[in-house]
Protein backbone atom coordinates (compact mmCIF):
# COMPACT_ATOMS: atom_id res chain seq x y z
CA UNK A 1 0.00 0.00 0.00
CA UNK A 2 2.53 2.50 1.00
CA UNK A 3 4.58 1.52 -1.77
CA UNK A 4 1.78 2.05 -4.22
CA UNK A 5 1.21 5.50 -3.14
CA UNK A 6 4.63 6.40 -3.43
CA UNK A 7 4.58 5.00 -6.77
CA UNK A 8 1.39 7.21 -7.50
CA UNK A 9 3.13 10.56 -6.11
CA UNK A 10 6.42 9.83 -7.76
CA UNK A 11 3.92 9.70 -10.98
CA UNK A 12 2.32 12.62 -10.37
CA UNK A 13 5.43 14.64 -9.45
CA UNK A 14 7.31 13.20 -12.54
CA UNK A 15 4.16 14.40 -14.85
CA UNK A 16 4.66 17.75 -13.70
CA UNK A 17 7.78 18.25 -15.20
CA UNK A 18 8.14 15.88 -17.70
CA UNK A 19 7.38 18.89 -20.38
CA UNK A 20 9.90 21.08 -19.00
CA UNK A 21 12.35 17.94 -19.15
CA UNK A 22 11.98 17.72 -22.45
CA UNK A 23 12.05 20.99 -23.71
CA UNK A 24 14.74 21.91 -21.60
CA UNK A 25 13.55 25.82 -21.97
CA UNK A 26 16.37 27.94 -20.78
CA UNK A 27 14.37 30.23 -18.73
CA UNK A 28 12.68 27.11 -16.60
CA UNK A 29 15.23 24.28 -16.15
CA UNK A 30 15.19 21.79 -13.50
CA UNK A 31 17.47 21.24 -11.18
CA UNK A 32 20.29 18.54 -11.91
CA UNK A 33 18.57 16.58 -8.57
CA UNK A 34 14.76 16.85 -10.77
CA UNK A 35 16.50 15.12 -13.73
CA UNK A 36 18.28 12.48 -11.99
CA UNK A 37 15.01 12.01 -10.01
CA UNK A 38 12.86 12.16 -13.50
CA UNK A 39 15.06 9.96 -15.26
CA UNK A 40 15.38 7.37 -12.60
CA UNK A 41 11.38 7.04 -12.32
CA UNK A 42 11.24 7.01 -16.01
CA UNK A 43 13.88 4.11 -16.37
CA UNK A 44 11.27 2.11 -13.72
CA UNK A 45 8.00 3.51 -15.20
CA UNK A 46 5.95 2.22 -17.92
CA UNK A 47 3.29 4.60 -17.98
CA UNK A 48 5.43 7.43 -17.42
CA UNK A 49 7.45 6.15 -20.10
CA UNK A 50 4.65 6.21 -22.79
CA UNK A 51 3.33 9.83 -21.72
CA UNK A 52 7.09 11.16 -22.05
CA UNK A 53 7.43 9.18 -25.50
CA UNK A 54 3.83 11.15 -26.20
CA UNK A 55 5.09 13.99 -25.60
CA UNK A 56 8.09 13.59 -27.70
CA UNK A 57 5.68 12.49 -30.77
CA UNK A 58 3.14 15.29 -30.63
CA UNK A 59 6.31 18.28 -30.40
CA UNK A 60 7.46 16.73 -33.65
CA UNK A 61 4.43 16.17 -35.25
CA UNK A 62 3.58 20.17 -33.92
CA UNK A 63 6.89 21.03 -35.53
CA UNK A 64 6.34 19.30 -39.08
CA UNK A 65 2.63 20.40 -38.99
CA UNK A 66 3.33 23.26 -42.22
CA UNK A 67 2.26 21.45 -45.40
CA UNK A 68 5.22 21.05 -46.01
CA UNK A 69 6.14 25.02 -47.45
CA UNK A 70 8.84 27.29 -46.52
CA UNK A 71 8.79 30.60 -45.43
CA UNK A 72 8.13 32.63 -48.39
CA UNK A 73 11.79 33.94 -49.81
CA UNK A 74 10.19 37.16 -51.29
CA UNK A 75 8.63 38.50 -47.89
CA UNK A 76 12.07 37.85 -46.22
CA UNK A 77 13.86 39.61 -49.10
CA UNK A 78 11.18 42.65 -49.31
CA UNK A 79 12.01 43.12 -45.43
CA UNK A 80 15.54 42.63 -45.74
CA UNK A 81 15.42 45.53 -48.33
CA UNK A 82 13.20 47.29 -45.97
CA UNK A 83 15.97 47.46 -43.45
CA UNK A 84 18.59 48.00 -46.15
CA UNK A 85 16.77 51.43 -46.83
CA UNK A 86 16.75 52.10 -42.99
CA UNK A 87 20.19 51.49 -42.40
CA UNK A 88 21.01 53.63 -46.02
CA UNK A 89 18.65 56.86 -44.78
CA UNK A 90 20.61 56.13 -41.09
CA UNK A 91 24.07 56.18 -42.33
CA UNK A 92 23.07 59.54 -45.20
CA UNK B 1 18.34 42.07 -37.14
CA UNK B 2 18.60 39.72 -39.73
CA UNK B 3 18.33 36.62 -38.61
CA UNK B 4 15.05 36.97 -36.94
CA UNK B 5 13.17 38.44 -39.94
CA UNK B 6 12.16 34.56 -40.79
CA UNK B 7 10.95 34.12 -37.06
CA UNK B 8 9.08 37.67 -37.06
CA UNK B 9 7.37 36.86 -40.30
CA UNK B 10 6.29 33.42 -38.93
CA UNK B 11 5.17 35.15 -35.91
CA UNK B 12 3.81 37.80 -37.86
CA UNK B 13 2.01 35.87 -40.21
CA UNK B 14 0.14 34.14 -37.12
CA UNK B 15 -1.02 36.80 -36.02
CA UNK B 16 -2.55 38.89 -38.95
CA UNK B 17 -3.72 35.45 -40.52
CA UNK B 18 -2.40 37.65 -43.98
CA UNK B 19 0.35 37.78 -45.75
CA UNK B 20 0.60 41.66 -46.49
CA UNK B 21 -0.13 42.54 -43.06
CA UNK B 22 2.23 40.62 -41.28
CA UNK B 23 4.91 41.82 -44.16
CA UNK B 24 3.34 45.42 -42.58
CA UNK B 25 3.65 44.34 -39.29
CA UNK B 26 7.64 43.23 -39.61
CA UNK B 27 8.56 46.33 -41.07
CA UNK B 28 6.75 48.45 -38.11
CA UNK B 29 8.24 46.60 -36.02
CA UNK B 30 12.11 46.75 -37.36
CA UNK B 31 11.04 50.56 -37.59
CA UNK B 32 10.49 51.09 -33.96
CA UNK B 33 13.13 48.69 -32.90
CA UNK B 34 16.09 50.49 -35.12
CA UNK B 35 14.54 54.02 -33.06
CA UNK B 36 14.89 51.91 -29.73
CA UNK B 37 18.40 50.25 -30.24
CA UNK B 38 20.07 52.83 -28.05
CA UNK B 39 17.55 51.80 -25.16
CA UNK B 40 18.25 48.07 -26.01
CA UNK B 41 20.73 46.17 -23.44
CA UNK B 42 22.38 43.28 -25.91
CA UNK B 43 20.06 40.98 -24.14
CA UNK B 44 17.71 38.42 -25.72
CA UNK B 45 17.01 40.33 -29.21
CA UNK B 46 14.58 37.80 -29.99
CA UNK B 47 12.42 38.55 -27.25
CA UNK B 48 12.67 41.99 -27.49
CA UNK B 49 11.92 42.21 -30.91
CA UNK B 50 9.31 39.95 -30.43
CA UNK B 51 8.01 42.10 -27.43
CA UNK B 52 7.87 45.30 -30.15
CA UNK B 53 5.97 43.42 -32.78
CA UNK B 54 3.18 42.79 -30.05
CA UNK B 55 3.34 46.36 -28.84
CA UNK B 56 2.83 46.91 -32.14
CA UNK B 57 0.15 45.44 -33.54
CA UNK B 58 -1.84 46.10 -30.24
CA UNK B 59 -1.09 50.05 -31.66
CA UNK B 60 -1.79 49.35 -35.11
CA UNK B 61 -5.64 47.89 -34.14
CA UNK B 62 -5.84 50.73 -31.89
CA UNK B 63 -5.44 52.74 -34.91
CA UNK B 64 -7.87 50.91 -37.13
CA UNK B 65 -10.40 50.71 -34.66
CA UNK B 66 -11.53 52.05 -31.13
CA UNK B 67 -11.18 49.85 -28.19
CA UNK B 68 -8.59 47.24 -27.56
CA UNK B 69 -9.00 43.81 -28.44
CA UNK B 70 -8.27 41.17 -26.15
CA UNK B 71 -4.58 39.29 -26.15
CA UNK B 72 -6.07 35.99 -27.22
CA UNK B 73 -7.77 37.31 -30.43
CA UNK B 74 -3.88 38.49 -31.58
CA UNK B 75 -3.23 34.99 -32.18
CA UNK B 76 -6.15 33.81 -34.84
CA UNK B 77 -5.41 30.94 -36.06
CA UNK B 78 -3.55 27.79 -34.90
CA UNK B 79 -2.29 26.65 -38.27
CA UNK B 80 1.14 27.69 -38.57
CA UNK B 81 1.87 30.21 -41.03
CA UNK B 82 4.52 28.06 -42.86
CA UNK B 83 7.17 25.72 -42.11
CA UNK B 84 10.57 24.14 -42.66
CA UNK B 85 11.86 25.06 -45.36
CA UNK B 86 13.75 21.56 -46.03
CA UNK B 87 11.95 18.98 -47.94
CA UNK B 88 9.80 16.53 -46.44
CA UNK B 89 10.29 13.39 -45.97
CA UNK B 90 8.36 10.32 -46.99
CA UNK B 91 7.14 10.28 -42.97
CA UNK B 92 6.79 13.51 -42.62
CA UNK B 93 4.30 13.31 -45.76
CA UNK B 94 2.36 10.33 -43.50
CA UNK B 95 2.38 13.11 -40.48
CA UNK B 96 1.32 16.03 -42.41
CA UNK B 97 -1.04 14.56 -44.71
CA UNK B 98 -2.59 11.56 -43.06
CA UNK B 99 -2.81 13.09 -39.69
CA UNK B 100 -3.00 16.73 -40.05
CA UNK B 101 -6.88 16.63 -39.73
CA UNK B 102 -6.76 14.62 -36.45
CA UNK B 103 -3.68 17.34 -35.19
CA UNK B 104 -5.54 20.00 -36.70
CA UNK B 105 -9.10 19.72 -35.26
CA UNK B 106 -7.64 19.03 -31.77
CA UNK B 107 -5.50 21.66 -31.93
CA UNK B 108 -8.34 24.11 -32.91
CA UNK B 109 -10.51 23.01 -30.04
CA UNK B 110 -7.99 24.25 -27.42
CA UNK B 111 -9.32 27.56 -25.10
CA UNK B 112 -7.33 30.06 -27.62
CA UNK B 113 -5.21 31.35 -24.85
CA UNK B 114 -3.49 27.40 -24.64
CA UNK B 115 -3.46 27.56 -27.97
CA UNK B 116 -1.51 30.32 -28.49
CA UNK B 117 1.03 29.09 -26.44
CA UNK B 118 1.34 25.65 -27.98
CA UNK B 119 1.67 27.18 -31.32
CA UNK B 120 4.15 29.15 -30.31
CA UNK B 121 6.07 27.20 -28.86
CA UNK B 122 6.00 24.07 -30.48
CA UNK B 123 5.03 25.09 -34.06
CA UNK B 124 7.24 28.45 -34.08
CA UNK B 125 9.51 26.79 -32.05
CA UNK B 126 9.58 29.73 -29.44
CA UNK B 127 11.37 29.44 -25.81
CA UNK B 128 9.03 29.93 -23.51
CA UNK B 129 10.25 33.68 -22.48
CA UNK B 130 9.88 34.63 -26.81
CA UNK B 131 6.55 33.30 -26.15
CA UNK B 132 5.86 35.36 -23.11
CA UNK B 133 6.84 38.10 -24.93
CA UNK B 134 4.21 37.73 -27.79
CA UNK B 135 1.66 37.25 -25.85
CA UNK B 136 2.25 39.18 -22.54
CA UNK B 137 2.41 37.27 -20.03
CA UNK B 138 4.93 35.92 -17.39
CA UNK B 139 7.01 32.72 -18.65
CA UNK B 140 5.49 30.63 -15.61
CA UNK B 141 1.89 31.29 -17.52
CA UNK B 142 3.16 30.60 -20.52
CA UNK B 143 4.00 26.95 -18.96
CA UNK B 144 1.20 26.32 -17.06
CA UNK B 145 -1.32 27.19 -20.03
CA UNK B 146 1.74 24.86 -22.32
CA UNK B 147 1.10 22.08 -20.39
CA UNK B 148 -2.50 22.09 -20.23
CA UNK B 149 -2.38 22.84 -23.84
CA UNK B 150 0.09 19.48 -24.52
CA UNK B 151 -1.68 17.01 -22.62
CA UNK B 152 -5.14 18.04 -24.25
CA UNK B 153 -3.82 17.53 -27.52
CA UNK B 154 -1.77 13.93 -26.69
CA UNK B 155 -4.91 12.40 -24.64
CA UNK B 156 -7.49 13.64 -27.79
CA UNK B 157 -4.62 11.98 -29.95
CA UNK B 158 -4.25 8.92 -27.91
CA UNK B 159 -4.95 6.70 -30.28
CA UNK B 160 -3.43 7.59 -33.11
CA UNK B 161 -0.03 6.74 -34.15
CA UNK B 162 1.40 10.06 -33.74
CA UNK B 163 1.18 9.98 -30.05
CA UNK B 164 1.70 6.29 -29.88
CA UNK B 165 5.15 6.47 -30.67
CA UNK B 166 4.98 4.36 -34.05
CA UNK B 167 6.67 7.45 -35.64
CA UNK B 168 9.27 8.09 -33.75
Amino acid sequence: MTRTLRQMLTCHWSARRIQRYLDADPSAPLTPGEISRLEEHLATCEKCTEIATEHRALHRALSLWSGGTAVDPRSVDRVRDFLSTINDEDSA
Amino acid sequence: MEPEIEVLLRVALTITSNQADAEDLVQETLLRAYRAIDRFDGRYPRAWLLTILRNTNANMHRRQRPGTIGDWELIRTARPAFGKAELPSAEDNFLDGELHSDLDAAVRALDPRFRAALVLVDVHDLSYAEAAAVMGVPVGTVMSRLSRASDRVRKSLRFSPLTRGDLS
